[in-house]
């Protein structure tokens, strides 16, 4: 009696040989990259648009849309769902999905559970984006209960969660299908582990997320009769602080990979950079506490802790990557010749776009560090709750750090992996500094404004000439919110016409 | 070795000199910020108000109602002198923080206050003191007003379509 043989699957044929780097590219890997991609740089310019008209608006002396009525509340809602979750978790997808199988030669899980996450993400994104601009949500992204938003908001923010989680899922089982296909051998690649740690903050920042959106959706349709404002806050922060972190470990993920494709610069010791990812898993959740610094709702004991100790602990893993990355990159220089103390600073290519954001990014970024640990400090808050200096705070990190190091990244994978040469290298090669430079202007004048006590998420700050000092550094913002917007349109454009228009190449 | 491919394997090695001088310098940067933040909290002057109690909004609005109708100056409306030794008491709802208080100079003073229907930032201007109201919740302020003046206070939690006019007045005499 004859036994059928199972033969295995051959899946050579969906896969390409890229000429760059010599990547074997899983085909349908590469379209949902680019699907994901898409959708992010999408969500940008809409985050972009609503900054024209926020920005405009908390300059006095343009005053876009002087109070509430013009639909400022829509605005800065819609400025802070698209930048701050749209965007980043898009581009994040898009990132996991990259290290998870383009970078190691291994096939996506499943493509089917990769759409539907797209699928689902997008829906989720359109819902949310049209009940803020049809003046449903004016809410803000945070929506603290109970202030109330339509539920097609709340079911918007539930099913875009849903898909991120599908895309996370994915994401796992593609890794440890590689690793039974036998591509992934030994440990993963520091990228790759990074890419791990974003994705392990986001499932815990995902899912306190459904904590407290599920209970208010179910709310604003009648099924609960209240939801109480200080449980709706303690788990809207477990998802709105821990996707910080997500950002900043997608980010960090970002710079090794800036560094080792255009300097070949890369950390001299693994375990530095990958017991610092481990780190932000340890540090990241307690520090949720910081949003309640000045609440009536917990003990000192806890704000301090929770708030204050682990914050500081938390630059330890963003310090330890600075130095690897900043060594790897002066070992880089000296390899190239570099002599002296700072030799290596002047062999740095400062005209690569991706090595501009990436030493911009850094600069910024530590910053935003700074201010950071100023704001978590649990008498500072007193001082800077609630002001323009955390908006000046989450521009340095979100913005100049995360943002700007996920543009200079799409640089070199969006035609690596679209197979288009960049439509304009000219504009890449200035983007970084003018974004960078808008974004320095904004961070200063907003702590300035933040520290002088102008509250933030208001259209207009004059009640009555109460306090003219406030005028000087919110006009003054005006010439960085300028330079950083010329910036963002450098980019969305550049990688737009890249898709559109790009040279082809094998 | 490379960011972008798997490390060869023995990659668990002791850090390196430089590395391990950082992380040191960076773990006493962190344990010295932590020490301050205790200290200070223990023997600073300025601190997060500590003392809260939990009170309904229907409860705190008639503590209010009550201090307002004892302590009211006389043709002031909204206006209440707060009596030395006392606790004052206010309001924050959209979009208004009620009543005004009137304090006097170089007395301690503890506030108490909660908001009536959404959270509400709290913010005294040119002070920075920006805490927060949350319904449910009364927060004890304790100030010592050492300069009179009118000082204006601002929301600066969003609260909805009038939270920019939302304000507030302490008078201190």
């Amino acid at each position: 009696m004859a036994v059928a043989e199972r033969v295995p699957y051959d899946y050579q044929h969906e896969f390409r040989t890229d000429s760059l780097l010599g990547l074997k590219i899983h085909l349908p890997a590469q379209t949902l990259f680019l699907a994901n991609a898409v959708a992010a740089v999408l969500a940008l310019a809409a985050a972009g648009a609503y900054a024209f008209l926020m920005g405009f608006t908390r300059v006095p002396a343009i005053s876009l849309l002087s109070s509430n009525a013009d639909g400022f509340g829509r605005v800065f809602t819609g400025h802070g769902v698209s930048a701050l979750i749209l965007w980043p978790i898009f581009f994040e997808v898009a990132a996991l999905i990259f290290v998870s199988t383009i970078l190691l030669g291994a096939r996506i899980y499943s493509k089917k559970l990769g759409w539907l996450a797209f699928i689902s993400m997008v829906i989720g994104g359109l819902l949310l984006e049209s009940s803020i601009l049809w003046g449903q949500a004016d809410v803000g992204f945070t929506a603290y209960v109970p202030l109330v938003a339509h539920p097609v908001f709340y079911v918007g923010y539930i099913i875009f969660a849903a898909g991120a989680l599908l895309a996370i899922a994915n994401f796992a089982l593609s890794l440890a299908q590689a690793r039974a296909d036998g591509v992934l051998k030994g440990s993963l690649p520091l990228v790759t582990y990074g890419g791990a740690t974003a994705a392990i903050l986001a499932t815990v920042a995902i899912a306190s997320g459904l904590v407290a959106l599920v209970p208010t959706y179910l709310w604003t349709v009648g099924v609960f009769p209240s939801v109480d404002p200080i449980f709706y806050r303690t788990w809207f922060w477990g998802l709105g602080h821990t996707l910080q972190y997500v950002n900043v470990s997608a980010m960090i993920v970002a710079w090794y990979a800036l560094a080792a494709l255009t300097f070949k610069a890369n950390p001299i010791n693994e375990k530095y950079g990958r017991i610092a990812f481990t780190l932000y898993i340890f540090f990241t959740v307690p520090v949720l506490g910081h949003h309640f610094l000045v609440d009536p709702s917990l003990s000192p004991a806890v704000k301090i802790v929770g708030g204050s100790l682990f914050g500081f602990g938390l630059g330890i893993p963003s310090l330890m990557h600075g130095l690897a990355i900043l060594g790897s990159v002066e070992i880089a220089g000296r390899r190239l010749g570099a002599t002296g103390r700072f030799g290596w600073f002047r062999k740095i290519p400062w005209g690569e776009p991706g090595m501009a954001t990436l030493m911009v990014s850094m600069a910024l970024f530590a910053i935003g560090g700074w201010t950071g640990t100023i704001g978590t400090t649990e008498q500072l808050n007193l001082i800077t709750h609630n002001t323009m200096w955390v908006p000046g705070h989450l521009h340095a990190v979100v913005v100049a750090g995360t943002t700007l190091s996920f543009m200079g990244l799409s640089y070199y994978l969006v035609p690596l992996v679209a197979r288009r040469q960049l439509f304009s290298q000219g504009m890449a090669r200035i983007q970084p500094y003018l974004y960078g430079a808008g974004l320095l202007i904004m961070m200063i004048t907003m702590g300035w404004a933040g520290l002088i006590g102008v509250p933030r998420r208001v259209a207009d700050i004059s009640y009555a000439g109460a306090s003219p000092d406030w005028f000087l550094p919110m006009n003054l913002l005006g010439i960085g919110i300028v330079l950083a917007i010329l910036g963002g349109i450098f980019y969305v454009l550049n990688i737009v016409l890249t898709l559109v228009h790009g040279k082809k190449f094998q | 070795m490379s960011s972008l491919a798997s490390p060869e394997q023995g990659w668990w090695k002791p850090f390196p000199r430089h590395e391990k001088a950082w992380l040191t310098i960076i773990i006493i940067a962190a344990v010295v910020l932590s020490a301050i933040t205790l200290g200070w909290a223990v023997m600073g002057k300025q601190n997060v108000p500590v003392a809260s109690y939990k009170a309904t909004p229907e409860q705190f609005e008639k503590q209010v109602a009550d201090f307002t109708a004892k302590y009211q100056i006389p043709g002031s409306p909204g206006e209440v002198r707060v009596p030395e030794g006392q606790d004052g008491f206010m309001m924050a709802s959209m979009w208004s923080f009620t009543p005004a208080l009137h304090l006097k100079s170089g007395k301690p003073y503890t506030i108490w206050l909660s908001a009536k229907d959404v959270l509400h930032g709290f913010s005294i201007t040119g002070q920075n003191l920006n805490i927060t109201a949350a319904p449910g919740h009364a927060y004890g302020i304790r100030i010592t007003p050492d300069k009179p003046g009118t000082y204006l206070i601002v929301c600066n939690e969003y609260c909805g379509l009038g939270h920019q006019g939302m304000t507030g007045k302490i008078i201190v005499e």
